[in-house]
């Protein structure tokens, strides 16, 4: 269970990103995040995994208190959480199998791992994460010799090797064409249902949302403006949530 | 409007005249003076020299000598003249034929001799068997010369003594002149040099410029208390592990009893690969392992101030973690007073030693009360702060590295180069210590603004999966650097060998040792090859290094 109270984050140029946002996430939902560009999604996710310090508000993880912690507890907090990202963010010069074998930095000893060196169940598992994603023929690729939807994959795929209670998607399928959209968010979908693991996932297009996620959570400049089932956004609720001016398409 | 154009008139002009005051000033500042350089005198000197460098040592000749005797006599008699002698059509001409003082003037002139060629001129002083060189010069296309030279000693004789003119005729090059051999030696020494300083340099640059670089230091975070835990326990587990393992290693380095010493020959015998390995070894005990333990110690003092300060803090209520706080904070900050205001007393800066007790105990005592002062300070300053909310110690030392990578690069290599033949004394090793400190601030600066341009994605991805910092290093960071720091390691090379020529000049070994030698006994035929030789290694080194960078990148 995912716990948000009063979460808010001012950024030094004083910049309010997230204003008081609480809500609460029981295991296993799928949710969305959704708000016009600006609004807070990207902030939000970073606050949970700590990439971004909240400036007020708690975060709790089961009985972890996210926000709070720091050093090594941090990292065994964060071992739990997968992130996945719109740019994918690989290590281009890295092959691919090593960006996957980084999922799993937070478990292996540290020395042996700055040497290059993985248990072999690590590696076996890396490859069947692979293959779960459909990607194992590129193992031994450079991460940039792939193309944006195989990327993806190997995001995904590294995020598995971490064995997530908790996945973060920062608009993970807005670099990709639609028909890659779908099967990227499948994968997710997938991994939701079968491994029963939480996923906050910010997208943009509502058809999007509302196939995939169970439920969605609105941030308009910073505040929460929707929380519920993606069927409920009506006419009405859209326009609350992106403005007057919005006009919906697809 | 109209006002306003006045006034800016009125303001440029009054900078164009500050400008020009300037310059002015700077004219009469620096002594620019151009009835100097036209002098006879100066020209001829500027024209002989640029000739001799123009001329340099190269090659060793197979050479013919020919030699034309005139006479001279000291002192002179009444009737001063001037004496001629012709021999197979040279004639060389003396005036005057006499010399009382060492200050006269005498003029050598000859005509017929070989063109082009190299004159020597020697005094056979009576009674003695050696030969003194007067002066030497070069014939003209036509086989003339004129030569001005005083006697450098006056022996009086009642019969004329003799001076003899040696034309030295090459006839073809049969080698490397001894200079070049000279210039190809310390080259390579040079070059040498310069490759261990850059190494050197590198080594200890790559781990320091992660702590340099921004992007990376600025997210670690860990709460006051754990901090001030580390600070507390880093004197004590960095400082025991060195004097604890250089207790050990004492006996093998010691310079008068040190087994390693007793047994150097032994090492000596298998030639220079023998020599490396002692060295190696010597290094190894004397500053290696001390210096791992230290670091061993600093590491541990770390991990553990950061693990179990954090999770001390957790554990806490507020109010206990905040006076749990106050207290590390107390003694962290008063330790670190202390340590600092020893080692500036140490130094005495500003002689503020004199102020101070002799010994080191009368010092700590002294010192004890300010030290308290500055914790109590310390701590009341962290009341102030919610105990558990993480601490930017990351920045600060980001900070700090950063600035003494910045005033270390500034500090020119040559003054290192000053205070190391002081230390280590004169030769390529005092040269090799300074290019290596200043190769590792220059490095460690490049090198971390290299770390803070990489791609900001991998990094925050990796962090994600609940890595280390040095697993973020090496994962996220290193892939992403490693070309350019490659390219770097060439780019050093480069400049250390331009650096080490000069950085001869001050003793520090290397070809500019033996250049400043050249200049300084007015050698310029012999300084003009280690010009050629300098130019060209670094001219070679240059277009490899811009090559290397091109591959890379
Ligand atoms: N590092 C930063 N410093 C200052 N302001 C920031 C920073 N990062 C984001 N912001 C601001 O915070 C607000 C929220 O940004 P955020 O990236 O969370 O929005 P988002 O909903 O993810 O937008 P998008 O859909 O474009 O990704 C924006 O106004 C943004 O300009
Ligand atoms: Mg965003």
């Amino acid at each position: 269970m995912l716990r948000v109270k009063n979460l808010t984050k001012v950024y030094e140029d004083g910049t309010v990103a997230l204003d008081n946002v609480s809500f609460e996430v029981p295991d296993g939902q799928f949710v969305a995040i959704i708000g016009l560009s600006g609004s807070g999604k990207s902030t939000l996710l970073r606050c949970i995994n700590r990439l971004i310090e909240p400036t007020s508000g708690e975060i709790w993880w089961n009985d972890v208190k996210l926000s709070h912690i720091s050093g090594e507890e941090l990292r065994r907090a964060r071992r739990k959480i997968g992130m996945i990202f719109q740019h994918f963010n690989l290590v281009d010069r890295s092959s691919v199998l090593t960006n996957v074998l980084s999922g799993r930095l937070g478990y292996v000893n540290p020395i042996a791992s700055i040497l290059k060196r993985f248990p072999p169940e690590d590696i076996e598992r890396a490859y069947a994460n692979l293959e779960r994603v459909g990607i194992r023929d590129k193992a031994h690729n450079r991460a940039d010799e792939l193309s944006g939807g195989q990327r993806q994959r190997v995001g995904i795929a590294r995020a598995l090797m971490q064995e997530p209670e908790l996945i973060l998607a920062d608009e993970p399928v807005a670099s990709l064409d639609p028909a890659l959209a779908h099967s990227i968010m499948r994968h997710l979908q997938q991994i939701n249902q079968e491994d029963n693991i939480t996923v906050l996932c910010s997208l943009h297009f509502l058809d999007l949302v509302q196939q995939y996620s169970t439920r969605a959570i609105a941030l308009n400049k910073g505040q929460l403006v929707f929380d519920g089932r993606p069927e409920e956004i009506d006419d009405e609720r859209f326009a609350e949530i992106y403005g007057r001016e919005a006009e919906r398409i697809g | 409007m109209k006002n306003q154009n006045g006034n800016k008139w009125w303001r440029q002009a009054a900078l164009i005249a500050a400008v020009l005051v300037v310059y002015i000033y700077a004219v009469q500042a620096t002594q620019i003076n151009l009835e100097e350089p036209l002098k006879p005198r100066r020209q001829e000197n500027l024209i002989g020299l640029i000739r001799e460098l123009a001329h340099p040592d190269l090659f060793a000749f197979e050479n013919e000598t020919r030699s034309t005797n005139i006479s001279i006599r000291m002192p002179c008699p009444e009737e001063i003249k001037g004496s001629q002698v012709t021999a197979e059509g040279r004639v060389a001409t003396l005036a005057p034929n006499c010399a009382t003082t060492t200050q006269d003037l005498l003029q050598l002139s000859g005509e017929g001799f070989k063109p082009n060629g190299r004159i020597v001129v020697f005094w056979h002083p009576v009674g003695s068997t050696s030969v003194r060189r007067l002066t030497d010069t070069k014939a003209d296309a036509e086989g003339k010369f004129v030569t001005q030279f005083t006697m450098p000693d006056i022996r009086e004789t009642a019969d004329p003594q003799r001076i003899e003119i040696v034309e030295v005729i090459d006839r073809r090059i049969i080698g490397l002149s001894d200079t070049s051999n000279e210039a190809l030696q310390k080259i390579v020494e040079t070059v040498l040099m310069a490759l261990l300083a850059s190494t050197f340099g590198t080594l200890l640059a790559i781990p320091l410029s992660f702590i340099a670089a921004r992007n990376l230091m600025e997210s670690i975070k860990v709460p006051l208390a754990a901090t001030m835990l580390a600070i507390i326990l880093t004197p004590v587990l960095a400082g025991g592990g060195w004097i604890l393992v250089s207790r050990l290693t004492t006996p093998l380095v010691n310079t008068d009893s040190g087994v390693l010493l007793s047994i150097k020959d032994s090492f000596l015998t298998f030639g220079f690969v023998g020599n490396f390995i002692y060295v190696l070894l010597f290094f190894l005990f004397l500053l290696l392992l001390p210096l791992l333990a230290a670091l061993v110690g600093l590491i541990v003092a770390v991990v553990l101030g950061n693990r179990y300060g954090q999770e001390a803090m957790m554990r806490m209520s507020d109010g206990t973690a905040r006076g749990v706080t106050a207290v590390l904070t107390f003694l962290g900050s008063a330790i670190l007073f202390l340590l600092i205001a020893l080692f500036i007393s140490w130094l005495n800066v500003l002689g503020v030693s004199q102020f101070l007790p002799e010994t080191t105990t009368g010092r700590v005592q002294m010192l004890l009360l300010p030290a308290g002062v500055v914790g109590a300070v310390g701590a009341i300053l962290s009341l102030r702060r919610d105990p558990k909310r993480p601490f930017a110690i990351g920045f600060i030392i980001y900070t700090l590295t950063r600035g003494i990578f910045n005033a270390i690069r500034s500090i020119e290599p040559i003054m290192m180069a000053f205070v190391f033949v002081v230390w280590v004394g004169l030769g390529p090793f005092a040269g090799i210590m300074a290019l290596t400190l200043h190769s590792l601030a220059d490095l460690g600066k490049l090198f971390s603004e290299e770390v803070e341009n990489i791609a900001e994605g991998p990094l925050e991805a990796i962090t994600a999966t609940g890595a280390n910092f040095v697993q973020q290093i090496s994962y996220a960071v290193i892939p992403q650097i490693f070309r350019q720091y490659i390219a770097y390691i060439f780019y050093r090379w480069d400049i250390n060998v331009r650096m080490s020529t000069i950085i001869g000049f001050v003793g520090g070994g290397g070809i500019g040792f033996v250049l400043q030698r050249n200049i300084n006994q007015t050698l310029y035929t012999k300084a003009s090859v280690m010009v050629i030789a300098i130019a060209i290694v670094v001219g070679v080194l240059d277009y490899l290094s811009a090559q290397i960078r091109d591959r890379i990148i």
